[in-house]
C-alpha cells in the first residue's frame, strides 16, 4: 500500500547555511495520525512547508499519496489540505465565502460544495456565524472555520500546524475532540505539529520528536514512554546540579537517560527501587530540598531528548 | 455563548477531479479579488481623484489662461487622455499593495497551498485590475466630456484606445506585482509608488507634447512605454492625425506609427507580465 506521506533524506538549508532540516526520514500510513513534536526552531514548520510545497527541499524526496512534492506539486496539493499555525482567512469575506473559495480551488463541485459547507459548518459549530465576515470571528471561531475549510475537499492528508495555539482551554479541548474523531474517517491521514505534549499523547498513533532539524525519536507514545520505565525520581538539589547528577551516576542511580531542568534532576528508576535510590542519594551526600516519585509522561521523553543535560554527558 | 462542536461523521471520499481546471481556478481567484476590492471602495475611488482634478480643473483653467495647444487639438481632451497615464499607474500600484496585504495577513498561504498553478494568482488579480481600470478610465473620460472636452470618437479609434489602455494596464500591473513580490514592507512599497507611478508621467507628454521638451528629454520620453501608450490613446480618441505618434517616430504613415507604438507597449507588457509571474512564483517558495 502506498504511504500517505513518505519522506526520505529530506533536507532544507536556508541561505546563510542555516540547516533547518538535516535529512529526515519517516513514513505515515493511510489513516494514521502522526505527530511532529519539538521546540521552536526544531524544523517542524519547515518540514510541513516542504510537504505543502511552499518550501523547496535542498535535497531528498517527499511524496503525498505517491505524488512527489517537487516533481508533481499540483497533484500533491490536490490530495492535501493544511491548517496553518497563523490565522489564514480572508477577513473581508464571510465564513461561507472562505469555505466556498477552498471548494472552488480544490475542484469540489457546486452542489457537493454547498452540501459540504452546510455539513461542516454544523459539525464545527459555526453554522450560525458562517454568513458573517470572518474578520468578526473570535480566535476559536476562526480556527474552527479554518479546520472546516481544510476538510471541504475531503483531503487524503490533512496537515495541522500547531492547531490549538492561542485558543482558550475549552475550545482547545473541543477541537482536540474533533481531531480525535476525524480518525474515524479511515482514509484520512493527519500530520500534526504541536508543542503541547498531551495533544500528541492523546491524538497521535506515532510521534516523531524533532530537535535541531533531526528526528531524535520516532515511535508510538506508549513505546516512547516505556523507554523511561515505570517510575521517575525527581529531586531538587542545592548547589551545582551537574555535580549532583554526576554523583548520582557514580553511585549507580542515574543512567544516561537522567536529565536536568533548572535545579531539578529527573532520574528514571527502571529496575532500581526507591529505597535503593534514596540510599544512594544519602551516600552521595546530596542535599535535596524536595524528593518525589511519579510516572513518566511524554514531557519527560521530550525534555530528555531536546537539549537538556544527561548523566552520561555530565 | 457556548458553542458545541459536533462529531464528524465518516464521509465517503469523492475525488471527482484531482486538479482544478485552469478556467475555473482563474474565475475563482478573480472573484475573490473582486469581492475583496468591492469591500474597499477607497481602492476604486482614490486613484481617480487626482486625474479627475487634472481633467476637470487644471486642464480647462490652463486652456483659458494660456490658450491651449495652439492647434486643432482640444486641450481639455488632450489632458483628459493624459490623466489616464496617471490613473492607470496609480490604480495598479494600489492593486499591488493588495498582494502585500494578502501576504502579511497570511491569506496568500491558503492560495499557495491550492492545487492551481501559482501564476494564476497573478492572472486573477490582473483580470480584476483590468476591469477596475476600465471603469475608472470610463469615469474620467466621461467626466471630461461633460466638462466640455472635445473627443473624436470613431470605431477604429476606440479600438486603438482600448488596446493601448489594456496593454498599459498589463504593463503597469506587471511592474506593481513584481515590486510587491520583492518588497517586504508596505511602507517601502508605498515609498516606491511615486517613482514608479508618477515620475514617468512628467516626461511622457501628459500635459504638453513631448516636442516641447528639451532635446535630451524628448529622446528620453521616446523610450518610455507610457509616451507610446498615451500617443496611441490620443490617436484613438483625440487626434486622428496622430501628432503624438509623429513626435515619436517622425514618419509620414500614421497607421504604421501606431502599430509600432502598439508593438512597443505590447513588448513591455509581455515582458513585465512574464517577470511578474516568475517573480511571484519564486518568491512564493522559500
Amino acid at each position: 500500500m502506498t504511504a500517505a506521506v513518505s519522506v526520505q533524506q529530506l533536507k532544507k538549508t536556508y541561505p546563510g547555511d542555516v540547516e533547518a532540516v538535516k535529512g529526515i526520514d519517516f513514513e505515515v500510513a493511510p489513516g494514521e495520525v502522526f505527530g511532529l513534536l519539538g521546540p521552536n526552531g526544531a524544523g517542524k514548520s519547515t518540514t510541513i512547508g516542504m510537504l505543502t510545497t511552499t518550501v523547496l527541499p535542498t535535497s531528498g524526496t517527499a511524496a503525498l499519496a505517491g505524488y512527489d512534492v517537487v516533481a508533481q506539486p499540483l497533484l500533491a496539493r490536490s490530495v492535501s489540505s493544511v491548517v496553518f499555525q497563523e490565522a489564514v482567512v480572508d477577513k473581508g469575506l464571510t465564513g461561507r465565502a472562505n469555505l466556498q473559495l477552498h471548494a472552488d480551488l480544490w475542484g469540489v463541485g457546486g452542489y457537493r460544495a454547498a452540501e459540504r459547507i452546510k455539513e461542516l459548518a454544523g459539525l464545527l459549530g459555526i453554522d450560525e456565524i458562517v454568513d458573517r465576515p470572518a474578520g468578526s470571528y473570535s480566535g476559536g471561531q476562526r480556527r474552527r472555520l479554518e479546520i472546516a475549510r481544510a476538510l471541504i475537499s475531503n483531503p487524503l492528508v490533512l496537515f495541522l500546524d500547531e492547531p490549538t495555539v492561542g485558543l482558550d482551554p475549552r475550545i482547545r479541548h473541543e477541537l482536540l475532540d474533533v481531531i480525535a474523531r476525524l480518525r474515524r474517517r479511515e482514509d484520512m491521514t493527519i500530520v500534526l505539529t504541536t508543542h503541547y505534549l498531551e495533544e500528541a499523547q492523546r491524538l497521535c498513533d506515532r510521534v516523531a520528536i524533532v530537535h535541531c532539524g533531526e528526528i531524535v525519536a520516532l515511535d508510538t507514545p506508549a513505546a516512547l514512554l516505556a523507554r523511561l520505565g515505570d517510575q521517575l525520581l525527581e529531586l531538587r538539589v542545592a548547589g551545582d546540579v551537574s555535580v549532583a547528577l554526576a554523583a548520582l551516576g557514580a553511585h549507580g542511580v542515574a543512567a544516561g537517560d537522567a536529565y536536568v531542568v533548572g535545579s531539578t534532576v529527573t532520574v528514571p528508576l527502571h529496575d532500581a527501587s526507591i529505597v535503593d535510590a534514596l540510599a544512594a542519594i544519602d551516600h552521595a551526600g546530596l542535599t535535596a530540598s524536595d524528593i518525589s516519585t511519579r510516572q513518566p509522561t511524554l514531557d519527560d521523553v521530550y525534555l530528555r531528548l531536546t537539549g537538556v543535560e544527561g548523566a552520561a554527558a555530565a | 455563548m457556548a458553542t458545541t462542536i459536533a462529531e464528524p461523521a465518516a464521509i465517503p471520499r469523492q475525488h471527482s477531479s484531482p486538479r482544478t481546471g485552469i478556467g475555473r481556478a482563474l474565475r475563482t481567484l478573480a472573484s475573490r479579488r473582486l469581492a475583496l476590492t468591492a469591500h474597499n471602495p477607497r481602492q476604486i475611488a482614490v486613484p481617480m481623484v487626482t486625474p479627475i482634478l487634472f481633467a476637470l480643473v487644471l486642464a480647462p483653467a490652463l486652456k483659458d489662461a494660456l490658450g491651449g495647444l495652439h492647434s486643432k487639438i482640444d486641450y481639455t481632451a488632450f489632458v483628459a487622455v493624459g490623466t489616464v497615464g496617471l490613473l492607470v499607474p496609480l490604480a495598479t500600484t494600489f492593486a499591488g499593495l493588495s498582494v502585500i496585504v494578502d501576504r502579511d495577513s497570511g491569506a496568500q498561504r491558503e492560495l499557495l497551498a491550492a492545487p492551481v498553478p501559482r501564476g494564476l494568482l497573478v492572472a486573477g488579480n490582473l483580470l480584476v485590475v483590468l476591469g477596475l481600470c476600465a471603469l475608472q478610465v470610463v469615469v474620467v473620460i466621461a467626466a471630461a466630456a461633460l466638462r466640455g472636452a472635445d473627443f473624436h470618437v470613431r470605431g477604429a479609434g476606440v479600438v486603438w484606445f482600448v488596446l493601448a489602455v489594456v496593454l498599459f494596464v498589463v504593463l503597469m500591473y506587471g511592474i506593481a506585482e513584481t515590486l510587491a513580490a520583492r518588497i517586504h514592507q508596505q511602507e517601502e512599497y508605498i515609498g516606491a509608488t511615486p517613482v514608479i507611478a508618477i515620475l514617468p508621467w512628467f516626461f511622457a507628454g501628459a500635459l504638453f507634447p513631448i516636442s516641447a521638451l528639451p532635446g535630451a528629454l524628448t529622446a528620453f520620453a521616446k523610450v518610455l512605454p507610457l509616451t507610446h501608450a498615451m500617443a496611441l490613446m490620443r490617436y484613438g480618441l483625440v487626434d486622428p492625425r496622430g501628432t503624438g505618434l509623429h513626435d515619436i517616430w517622425g514618419m509620414s504613415n500614421t497607421t504604421a506609427e501606431a502599430w509600432l507604438s502598439l508593438a512597443v507597449v505590447a513588448l513591455f507588457a509581455a515582458a513585465f507580465a512574464i517577470v511578474a509571474v516568475r517573480t511571484f512564483t519564486r518568491a512564493a517558495v522559500r
